[in-house]
């Protein structure tokens, strides 16, 4: 599958939720593609099953994190408690949600699993492949890697 | 299963009387009616339905006010919207605030009773996965052990996973897509994690690519088998596992997701491991 295919669904998703969240401009950078990933900050992950199998792995640093939150719940959040773990969560489950649909709308049957939060620094992370397509997205001006892995 | 304790929420005496009788004549229990927002919070508190029937349009309130009022109280009750009124929008914003069925008035008691026994039968078969998925996984992960590295382990302690934890080096991730969606999450140190590698592998060394492709694949063996047993148990699950994702690192902190999972500590000759499973009961 060409890799554009599996981009759009993920940027789209992205212009359609964050509007939605109370957030403005949602700008995609350019599309890169690495094979093993060392992540820092929150790493949140979300299988995927059907017609595409993979997962798809959302990041942010602690401040983008914060900022994030913050907007979501509408008052100045300060660390990553259990609240802002949970509200990261759903933002990364409705986007993926969102992305299936995308999929769906294509022809492709896409379930999403539930999604997974860590925490770290000097993370190594293992995808299925060794293609992993890295979609950078700013909201606000705050940064978020997209990582896409189909198998 | 014991039957539903059912509250109807209607402004209109007619149709409260012709939802109880159909309820009635079919087994249910009528806990209480409410036709204001006041009485749907008095009811839900002292009464505590387990099923709502909801009208969409009341005096001095809605369906959807109704709703959240209850779902604040107790958010497993389970609303079904019983309305005249049926279209895109409201259909839109029940699927947001998680109603699990739609009956459009006049109510067909045929209609009614099939809306509230599907309900009944995702119940059932949620609180059948919650009965037997962790002695599943935890038989699956000893006879993966077992097969895949001619080992025995034996379960030191098992508990609700309530709090983050600290990875002890490896975690392997697979999600679980289905009837209803979770997760399986194996947590090991370097050094177990070489030993099963190496074992699995029958080789004296290993690089952390073999280790990682051991492991990925240690971890999709044994949560397809625990999920195909569990499909076998009961065929309505449907359940899926996602391609592994493996993550590693000296302090990774691994949160505890917003729905119950179960934890178990398995003892084996390479070191410990950790099996961390659970569902969520989502809402269709």
């Amino acid at each position: 599958m060409m890799d554009v295919e599996n981009v759009k669904p993920f940027v789209s998703a992205f212009e359609t939720v964050m509007p939605q969240l109370g957030f403005t401009t949602v700008v995609a950078k350019e599309v890169t593609q690495s094979t093993h990933l060392e992540l820092d900050g929150v790493i949140i992950i979300v299988g995927l099953v059907g017609s595409v199998k993979g997962s798809v792995v959302y990041c942010m640093d602690l401040e983008s994190a914060k900022r994030i939150v913050s907007v979501m719940m509408g008052m100045p959040v300060t660390q990553i408690d259990e609240m802002a773990q949970s509200a990261l969560s759903e933002l990364t489950n409705m986007l993926t949600a969102n992305a299936a649909t995308v999929y769906t709308q294509n022809g492709e049957v896409v379930d999403i699993s539930t999604p997974t939060l860590f925490q770290g620094d000097h993370v190594g992370i293992k995808m299925v492949t060794d293609e992993i397509i890295h979609i950078p997205i700013e909201v606000d001006g705050i940064s978020i890697a997209v990582r896409v892995a189909i198998a | 299963m014991e039957k539903k304790k059912i509250m109807i929420v209607d402004d209109s005496s007619f149709s409260i009387a012709l939802i109880r009788d159909i309820l009635e004549q079919n087994g249910y229990e009528v806990v209480g009616t409410a036709g204001t927002l006041d009485e749907v919070i008095e009811v839900t508190t002292n009464q505590r339905p387990s099923l709502v029937t909801m009208d969409m349009t009341l005096l001095g309130t809605d369906g959807f006010e109704c709703t959240k009022a209850i779902h604040k109280i107790d958010p497993s009750i389970k609303v079904i919207v019983v309305s005249s009124m049926m279209d895109e929008e409201i259909l839109y914003e029940a699927k947001k605030l998680h109603i699990v069925g739609y009956v459009q008035k006049p109510v067909d008691a045929d209609e009614l009773i099939r809306s509230i026994e599907q309900v009944v039968a995702v119940d059932e078969l949620f609180l059948f996965l919650q009965d037997h998925y962790f002695a599943v996984f935890k038989e699956a992960l000893m006879d993966g052990m077992n097969r895949m590295t001619k080992s025995i382990i034996t379960y030191q302690d098992e508990y609700r996973c309530e709090k983050e934890f600290q990875s002890k080096g490896y975690s392997i991730i697979i999600g679980v897509i289905g009837k209803f969606s979770g997760r399986l999450l194996l947590d090991l140190s370097e050094e177990t994690a070489n030993n099963i590698a190496k074992k699995m592998l029958r080789k004296d060394t290993v690089g952390r690519d073999e280790v990682i492709a051991a492991l990925s694949e240690f971890t999709n063996i044994i949560s397809g088998n625990a999920c195909s047993t569990l499909n076998r148990q009961n065929q309505s699950l449907g359940l899926r596992v996602t391609p592994p994702s493996v993550l590693y690192g000296e302090h990774v902190l691994v949160s505890a997701p917003d729905y119950e999972t179960m934890t178990a500590i398995a003892a084996s000759e390479y070191g410990l491991l950790m099996l961390n499973v659970g569902f969520r009961r989502g809402d269709e």
